[in-house]
């Protein structure tokens, strides 16, 4: 039987054929857009142009190095990436909560995951009210512990990009916490067991025995949490559209404003290309850093 | 048997893949009803419900941004009942980024618009270049300079009009006449300055909570009444003027040091609805323009009791004698050249220009086409609750012949300097930072367009 034959009358077909529909959707929505934007980044191609594409060799880069709003939302995005170890110190202390015997542990998880899965713009207008520099109920509380001027929060241009991460940092507590649920299901119970039996106190029991073999969880969420940071765009449009001025304009919002507000495609792809390689940077440093710290 | 089993499950797949096909083509034929196929324009449905040998009707396919009850649900009626082989579907698109990239996509890639609106200058001028426009000058039967007056020239291309402008635009004040009375302040004159708005809102705001409100987009009108569109003067920015610089340092005060208007933070952190704080009498006055009609209108979901009065647009301290409002002609309505019934839709442009557009006044949109009497206009704007309009302002401002000029700013040039408004209003930088970031930055954008 030749190869061929017997590659088609085996499992294959029906296997083609299951996994046919989500490649050509990939093929579709991600491979061609992205070979596409590839070649876009070398051009001066504009959304309402009949005239077709221009190359333009490299002016695009030249461009990114002078553009003052780019260098800017570089330095918004890496401090936006700070959500990511943040977020995951927060919820590793609940997870760990959590997974003793406490009351209402099941309702405490669900309300911790909730924002996870919350509509995005309703989650963006709750918070706008709570972060009202005025009448909201943030500065009220903070008025009230004797902070009379409390900070502006989204209308201020020095705050406005903590006010989103922090409401970032609150989704992503939820889900950050339940992955850990999940690891802290697989830390075998003798270890902590044995580490009391030696005398190792609850901090210690924590920092030498669970903290490592939950590590590859850790992981996990650097690399997910990292990813999903770099991508978020729905609630800082939805709050602050990337202002005021410039002080919430990530990559990505300064990627949607370029593209579909100037219609300059050429160069949000240069700059979208700028995005992956950052990307990739980070995913590399984890990936070197993981060795050190990661027990498998 | 087995071998039977073995393909059931890859086949019930295909099936499905099949009919979800199926079913994808089926509504996109329903959506596409009676207003054609791929190649873009209109197509000929048979008429349903009437059914008789009609024959062969059309229906043409127009992109809007007014919200279909405040006027064109009215117009497509009225339309329609005239025309038995020409129909008109309205689809409302929002006026902003994401609906004018939804109606430019659509252009593009070809999807059937026979007719479309466009409300700034910059967007017609992209649409033009992208091919999406119809050059209205080689068609026949319609004198848009005879019919729209000189103003039209500002809508003029090289080699023609590539749409005709339908609405005649304005910005002014809204005042709540109960509020000046109680505070014993008469109407402001026709060319009263920001300062003199600054002396109103600060003593208005004493009785309500706040003496002036207007939209974030308004902060630079003022500014661009003195500078008529001259943003360059000898290929370097034109943006920093002792009058541009009083216009901004006005609102600063008014913000910070009488408190007569919100803070520009407070203002975008709530994305505060200054339309509906003006109509429930929290703010005294209120820099917009004609299209808060269909709000002031709507008493349902505004209720009010007090009467609306009218001024103009302050101009900045020290501005020129020729100052000018913005404003002038609007709403243009384009053809797509991709139509397959230009004709059709040509024809009902005519009719939409001098007639259909009227349909539309309720919603505070006033007719731009010379056919239309101002004073039939008036009454239509405020039909029903003239009680509640003062209606001489209402006159003097709206039909007394301020000259008004169409504000072109690339919309580029317009966010930078948003940008760095805001951060002065906030006080994040002074004032002479921001025109220098300002200018820095409209410089860096002169250089790389050219």
């Amino acid at each position: 039987m030749s190869r061929l034959k017997k590659g088609f009358s085996g499992n294959n077909p029906i296997g083609y054929l299951f996994v046919a529909p989500s490649m050509i959707g990939i093929g579709l929505f991600y491979l061609v857009p992205a070979v596409m934007s590839f070649v876009m980044m070398f051009t001066d191609y504009s959304f309402m142009d009949k005239g077709g594409l221009h190359f333009t060799g490299l002016d695009n880069f030249n461009r990114l190095m002078e553009d003052a709003s780019f260098h800017n939302a570089v330095g918004k995005t890496f401090i936006f990436l700070m959500t990511v170890p943040v977020s995951i110190l927060l919820s590793f202390p609940i997870a760990y909560a959590l997974n003793q015997s406490v009351y209402w542990s099941k309702l405490l998880r669900t309300l911790y995951f909730l924002p996870y899965i919350m509509n995005g713009v309703a989650i963006a207008f709750v918070w706008m009210l709570l972060f009202h520099p005025g009448q909201g109920p943030i500065n009220a509380t903070l008025r009230l512990i004797g902070i009379s001027n409390p900070p502006g929060w989204m209308a201020q241009t020095d705050t406005a990009i903590f006010a989103v991460a922090i409401i970032h940092i609150w989704i992503m507590v939820g889900y950050n916490m339940i992955i850990y649920l999940a690891g802290l299901q697989d830390v075998p119970k003798e270890l902590v067991e044995a580490s009391r039996m030696d005398g190792a106190r609850f901090w210690h029991t924590i920092r030498y025995v669970t903290v490592p073999l939950v590590s590859p969880t850790t992981f996990l969420l650097l690399i997910t949490g990292f990813i999903s940071a770099i991508k978020t765009f729905g609630i800082i449009q939805a709050t602050t559209g990337g202002g005021p001025g410039e002080s919430t304009s990530v990559l990505s919002i300064y990627i949607y404003k370029t593209a579909f507000r100037y219609y300059e495609m050429g160069y949000a792809s240069a700059i979208s290309w700028v995005l992956f390689a950052i990307v990739m940077l980070v995913m590399l440093l984890n990936w070197i850093g993981q060795k050190r710290w990661v027990h498998y | 048997m087995k071998a039977k089993l073995k393909w059931a499950l890859p086949g019930l797949l295909a099936l499905m893949v099949f009919a979800s096909g199926c079913g994808n083509s089926g509504g996109g034929a329903e959506s596409g009803n009676g207003n054609g196929n791929s190649n873009g324009g209109a197509t000929a449905t048979a008429t349903d419900g009437g059914g008789e040998a009609a024959g062969k009707t059309i229906t043409l396919k127009f992109w809007g941004g007014v919200p279909e009850e405040a006027g064109p649900l009215d117009m497509v009626k009225a339309w329609n009942d005239a025309n038995d082989d020409v129909k008109v579907e309205y689809v409302r698109f929002v006026n902003d980024d994401s609906g004018n990239l939804k109606l430019d996509t659509a252009l593009v890639a070809g999807e059937n618009i026979d007719l479309y609106v466009s409300y700034a200058k910059f967007m017609v001028e992209k649409r033009v270049q992208a091919g999406s426009a119809l050059n209205l000058s080689q068609l026949e039967g319609y004198d848009i300079e005879g019919k729209l007056g000189e103003a039209v020239k500002a809508w003029k291309f090289e080699d023609g009009y590539y749409g005709l402008p339908t609405v005649s635009s304005q910005s002014f004040i809204w005042l709540n006449k109960d509020a000046l009375d109680a505070a014993g302040l008469p109407l402001p004159a026709l060319d009263w300055t920001q300062s003199d708005l600054a002396a109103y809102a600060k003593r208005l705001s004493r009785d309500t909570t706040y003496g002036y409100v207007q939209g974030t987009n308004m902060f630079s009108f003022n500014m661009d009444g003195e500078l008529q569109n001259d943003f360059v003067k000898d290929g370097k920015s034109n943006l920093d003027t002792p009058v541009t610089r009083a216009s901004l340092e006005a609102w600063h005060k008014m913000m910070h040091e009488d408190k007569s208007m919100p803070t520009y933070g407070e203002q975008v952190a709530t994305k505060m609805p200054v339309d509906a704080s003006f109509l429930k009498g929290e703010a005294a006055m209120f820099g917009a323009g004609n299209w808060i009609f269909r709000n002031a209108n709507n008493l349902t979901d505004y209720p009010r009791e007090f009467k609306i009065a009218f001024a103009t647009v302050p101009r900045p301290d020290g501005a020129r004698s020729d100052f000018r409002m913005e404003g002038g002609l609007s709403d243009v309505v384009s053809i797509n050249p991709k139509s397959a019934y230009k004709d059709e839709a040509w024809k009902f442009l005519q009719w939409y220009a001098d007639e259909g557009v009227t349909y539309l006044s309720k919603g505070g949109r006033i007719p731009a086409s010379g056919q239309v009497d101002n004073s039939v206009t008036m009454v239509k704007l405020v039909e029903g609750n003239e009680q509640l309009y003062d209606l001489d302002s209402l006159k003097n401002v709206l039909f007394g012949n301020q000259e008004t000029y169409i504000n072109t700013v690339p919309v580029q040039l317009n966010d930078l300097r948003a940008e760095e408004m805001e951060n002065y209003f906030l006080n994040s930088r002074s004032l002479d930072q921001t025109m220098e970031n300002i200018v820095k930055r409209h410089n860096d954008l002169i250089k790389r367009n050219g």
